[in-house]
């Protein structure tokens, strides 16, 4: 016998033209948090959802408490006292905490013996006192639309501990978070396995792991590579398992070959829809061959700098000139024929049509030119063959090829489209804005790697990053943001990490 | 003055069951355009039943109207299956199966008129001809000045909506049914995650939507008409929806805005009336309450919040 709480058997599962699970056998400890390690579209989430009952498994089985269970649904699983929180939080926006909590499990009583009614106060009262236990503070009367995404994703936690889950499964929950939000996340989990809960944390990010985990099971391509003890495993070979090669953590960087100015943005204003200045009299030039990096924390006016000069937002006052020419007011679609190529923040609302196919996504900046169309009519052969050059250039993976569904892709490989997409314009100015959010080490390393290259080719880049490990190792210029004002602008080389860091909390003199 | 409050109830009460039917469609998710067609249909099968009974029970019997009611409900229930059948069953768009199940019922029941009426009388007409039910005002209310004239010479149906409506309230504000319903409306998701059937709960609000309608189609044909035609066909659920929209999706303020349009509605034509114009402009007076919507459109659109999901197939698989 051992003494597994949860046991996955051989379990395999197969998408249309996918093995999505192939063979994989993991065995999780009672109280124990055991992290599931794997690239974008590894098979993690398919497996957890499987032992949620959000789908059955083609072969393989599953042993909760060490007795066999076929789950039909979610509803079976959280029976068994499994709960999960998504990566997409299942919450009713207008309804408050408690009411989102309770729903499925409402606590009902009957008025004069006859009349059933949902007692919502004491529904309140029981989650304060749970959210108090564990230390998750919320206000059960709030609604979800006025709380910001920690909170939200307290109470999918809190979901969970209502219904008195013993099996909590986390899908990559720090990925929304900010560093200080994280932090408080994980000191959550380790209150929880405390507790006496077992944690199943699904992830692509090893620091977490490796302050957090017990134990670590590494995904690769649906099989499982390893199963380690993370207290005896480095972050290397832990990266070099999940990848399946070695990772190198920086670039190498060629010297820099700066040419004449392509981007100028000359004392820039840009005002929020509550005519507030997000963005104060910013100027900067960007040379070919350069990458400025704008660093700053998040909501500083990063991406408003970015949609001013992209042609996004409007720009209140000032101007931007793009290879001495002004086009402050150009439309967007002038501005990207002026040579402006763009990688916005958002991937799903502004980089790509998410029902479309990726072979219309591909030809977005170039549908209404030959040989795309012709006269106004659309060629779906020219579509198809520029994206199969795509595709094989970028490493895109996909599972229908050009006639994949956006949607249905990765993260990664979503974006690997967009910068694919963007960076074939051969553009004077590439803008990426946090270029890596949310991607593994795997896809990190070749996006870095493109963006250099770009660098070489004698683009100018300007790049937006929240990390600060990124734009140390790719800036040549480093400006730092605070409060929509450029405080600093400096030359990679002569900056220290710390003292950008104190730039970015707002401290003058370093 | 009274007149105008009588005469406004009356409409508006009819009126706002419909609206809630609707209402409770929106709010699991389903966008509900057919209600014109469900009290039609819902309409048609209360006059049919009253026809049928009025031999039995001999002419002028009051309880008919009771039973019409139940056949209405019955009937707008069993209707309104298509459109659960084409929108949640199909995942069809729920714009399109909304307008053409209106289509639908002006010729289904145009042509079961007939047949039902040559069967029975042997005359092919389009048309039942219904009682109208006696008035009642209720004491010492109907003394108020004012609004006295809200409880004079009151249909039976008034207080029987009020009612229905007070418990239609209940059910979605304060029980699990009601909360989950409104939950499929917002976030689907949210409620398959919690264990509960999406696809249950909107047919249970699409058959909901269609019993009320349903009454309140046989409501104006028992009072307003005082048969049923095709006439019974005049926009009245478009306008039910209308309250809806300007009630935010809520049953408070869509009380408000059917008595709004019920009072415009008999206003305009007792100001006709007071003001002696010919009876070419009647018409025209009878527009009020369609003018109105249009303008309260513009200052409403903007603060309005529809349900989020409202209109959108649920999907299970669909990230």
């Amino acid at each position: 016998m051992n003494d597994y709480i949860v046991e996955m058997r051989h379990i395999t599962k197969r998408f249309p033209g996918i093995i999505a699970n192939n063979d994989v056998s993991i065995g999780i400890r009672k109280g124990e948090v055991y992290a599931l390690l794997g690239e974008n579209g590894a098979g993690k989430s398919t497996l957890m959802s499987m032992l949620f009952g959000m789908y059955e498994p083609d072969g393989g089985e599953i042993l909760v408490k060490g007795k066999p269970v076929a789950f039909h649904s979610s509803t079976d699983a959280a029976a068994c006292g499994i709960g999960m929180v998504h990566q997409h939080f299942k919450l009713v926006e207008p309804f408050t905490i408690a009411e989102n909590i309770v729903l499925g499990t409402e606590p009902e009583e009957k008025k004069l013996g006859i009349l059933p009614w949902v007692n919502i106060r004491k529904a309140n009262r029981q989650i304060s006192e749970l959210s108090r236990t564990y230390g998750l503070e919320v206000n059960p009367t709030d609604r979800i639309t006025d709380v910001p995404v920690s909170v939200r994703q307290r109470v999918e936690i809190l979901k969970m501990l209502y219904r008195s889950a013993e099996i909590m499964i986390f899908d990559e929950p720090t990925a929304v978070l900010t560093p200080q939000e994280i932090d408080f996340l994980l000191k959550i989990i380790d209150n929880l396995r405390n507790g006496g809960k077992t944690i199943i944390l699904i992830t692509h990010k090893i620091a977490e792991i490796k302050r957090i985990a017990d134990r670590c099971a590494i995904l690769r391509q649906g099989r499982l590579i390893d199963v380690c003890d993370v207290a005896e495993t480095s972050v290397q070979e832990l990266a070099d398992l999940m990848v399946g090669r070695q990772v190198q953590f920086t670039q190498e960087k060629t010297a820099p070959d700066f040419r004449e100015p392509v981007l100028e943005v000359q004392h820039l204003t840009v005002k929020n829809e509550h005519r507030f200045d997000v963005v104060k009299d910013v100027s900067f030039s960007i040379r070919g061959g350069e990458i400025f990096a704008i660093a700053g924390v998040s909501g500083n006016g990063q991406g408003e700098i970015a949609d001013a000069v992209a042609g996004l937002a409007k720009a209140a006052s000032g101007r931007v000139l793009l290879n001495g020419k002004d086009i402050t007011g150009l439309s967007v679609r002038d501005r990207c024929l002026a040579g402006l190529s763009y990688i916005p923040e958002d991937r799903q609302e502004t980089g790509v049509i998410p029902d479309m196919t990726l072979q219309e996504n591909l030809a977005l900046r170039e549908y209404y030119k030959p040989p795309f169309s012709r006269k106004g009519i659309l060629h779906g052969e020219a579509f198809r063959s520029y994206a199969d050059k795509l595709i094989g250039t970028y490493d895109i993976r996909c599972a229908q090829g050009p006639d994949t569904v956006l949607r249905s892709m990765s993260g990664g490989n979503q974006q690997k489209a967009i910068i694919g997409r963007e960076i074939e314009e051969q553009s004077a100015l590439i803008i990426f804005v946090q270029p890596t959010r949310g991607l593994d080490i795997g896809a990190i390393e070749n996006i870095h790697r493109q963006i250099l290259r770009e660098r070489e080719r004698g683009a100018a880049i300007l790049l937006i990053s929240l990390e600060l490990e990124e734009i140390m190792a790719l800036a040549d210029t480093i400006g730092v943001l605070y409060r929509g004002e450029l405080l600093k602008t400096e030359a990679a080389e002569k900056m220290s990490t710390q003292e950008v860091g104190r730039y970015m909390m707002g401290v003058r003199k370093a | 003055m009274n007149k105008v409050f009588t005469d406004g109830l009356s409409f508006a009460l009819p009126l706002l069951i419909m609206a809630i039917g609707t209402l409770y469609s929106e709010k699991s998710g389903v966008t509900n355009l057919a209600v014109e067609g469900f009290q039609g249909v819902g309409a048609f099968f209360g006059a049919l039943a009253a026809t049928l009974m009025t031999p039995l029970t001999g002419a002028g019997s009051q309880a008919i109207i009771y039973l019409a009611i139940l056949c209405a409900a019955a009937g707008g229930a069993v209707f309104s299956c298509i459109h659960g059948l084409l929108c949640i069953r199909f995942r069809a768009n729920q714009v399109i199966s909304g307008v053409v199940i209106n289509i639908l019922s002006v010729a289904l029941t145009a042509f079961f008129t007939s047949a039902a009426n040559s069967a029975i009388s042997g005359s092919a007409s389009n048309k039942f001809v219904l009682d109208v039910s006696a008035r009642f005002s209720v004491p010492f209310l109907c003394e108020i000045p004012w609004i006295g004239g809200l409880f004079t010479a009151m249909y039976p149906f008034e207080i029987i909506i009020a009612v229905l409506a007070a418990v239609m309230w209940y059910l979605m504000n304060r029980t699990k049914f009601g909360m989950r319903l409104k939950a499929c409306g917002e976030n689907p998701q949210a409620v398959d995650a919690a264990g509960a059937s999406v696809t249950r709960i909107r047919w249970a609000a699409v058959i909901i939507s269609g019993a009320l309608s349903g009454i309140g189609g046989i409501c104006f044909a028992y009072s307003l008409l005082g048969n049923f035609s095709p006439s019974i066909y005049q926009g009245f659920g478009y306008l039910a929806i209308a309250a809806m929209i300007f009630g935010n999706w809520k049953i408070g303020p869509t009380t408000l805005a059917c008595l709004f349009f019920g009072l415009a509605k008999s206003g305009g034509l007792q100001l006709c009336i007071a003001a002696q114009l010919p009876s070419k402009y009647t018409d025209l007076f009878l527009l009020l309450p369609y003018v109105l919507t249009l303008l309260l459109l513009i200052f409403f659109s903007k603060k309005n919040r529809p349900p989020k999901a409202a209109g959108e197939p649920w999907d299970k698989s669909k990230r």
